[in-house]
């Protein structure tokens, strides 16, 4: 099975000391040592306001976590582990490899339509507005 | 209908009047985000209003966006109003490939409390301006 990459997004309460969510962290790193998944990246978004109650919460604290696996076990587990955490008031987990597969695709094809225009007369499908770019 | 009586006879202040409300139907798009506005007014002759409005092209494709991230609640909250509902491209000019995009980014960022859900009375602070439609009369 090909590696996949994971976001994991999860709020914490506002009031949370920071050596709590710490402890969230290094366990989300504990099971990813233990099932094989590598953290990529960690970016704390600090407070933030909720677009809607959480847990009678206006605000929460974000965290945010790219996570790149092989087993998908782990995603289960780490979401299992966060449902439990009483810190923890929401957690989202997307996979996000197949997204940027089809953007690498789609970068890749508008290269090569940009490299053929010069061959040929005006291109027939207008898929890149480049001159309307000045309107609004 | 006395108030519309008075002001058919009184022509200085009729105009003015007529411009505001349009003659049948008024204008349905005050919901418009950003770049959704018909653009100036000018002295537009009433019943074609339609056909000046500037020609909106995807927002998404100018710029080059082969991924829209759910992360970016500033671009997603473009395009929803603002009780959360996802804005119709016909209104904001989206093609249809980013539109379905966008739907699925803004349902995820829905999911982690970044962007309302349509339905959610919570947290919603500018009023609607409303008062507009409620001045047209049935005549």
């Amino acid at each position: 099975m090909e590696e996949r990459l994971y976001d994991l997004i999860f709020i914490v309460r506002p009031a949370t000391p920071e050596e709590e969510i710490k402890k969230v962290l290094s366990g989300i790193e504990h099971s990813c040592a233990e099932k094989g998944g590598k953290i990529e990246k960690t970016e704390h978004w600090g407070t933030r306001k909720l677009a809607y109650r959480v847990a009678k919460h206006r605000e929460g604290i974000y965290v945010y976590q790219q996570i790149r696996t092989n087993h998908g076990e782990l995603i289960a587990e780490l979401e299992r582990r966060l449902r439990v955490q009483d810190v923890v008031i929401k957690y989202l987990t997307v996979r996000l490899d197949e997204d940027l597969k089809r953007q690498k695709k789609l970068v890749q094809k508008r290269e090569q339509r940009t490299a053929r225009r010069p061959r040929r007369a005006p291109a027939a499908p207008p898929a890149a507005p480049e001159q309307t770019a000045a309107a609004s | 209908m006395t108030e519309e009586q008075k002001q058919a006879q009184a022509p200085s202040s009729a105009p003015r009047r007529e411009g505001g409300s349009g003659g049948h139907g008024g204008p349905r798009r005050e919901g418009g985000p950003g770049g959704g506005g018909p653009g100036g007014p000018g002295g537009r002759p009433r019943g074609k209003r339609q056909y000046f409005r500037k020609k909106k092209v995807c927002k998404f494709c100018v710029e080059k966006m082969d991924f829209i991230d759910y992360k970016r609640a500033d671009i997603l909250s473009q395009f929803v109003q603002e009780r959360g509902k996802i804005l119709p491209r016909r209104l904001t000019g989206v093609c249809s490939r980013h539109q379905r995009w966008l739907g699925v980014a803004i349902k995820r960022a829905r999911n982690i409390a970044l962007l309302p859900f349509a339905g959610s009375a919570a947290g919603t602070q500018a009023p609607r301006a409303v008062a507009a439609t409620v001045e047209a009369p049935k005549a």
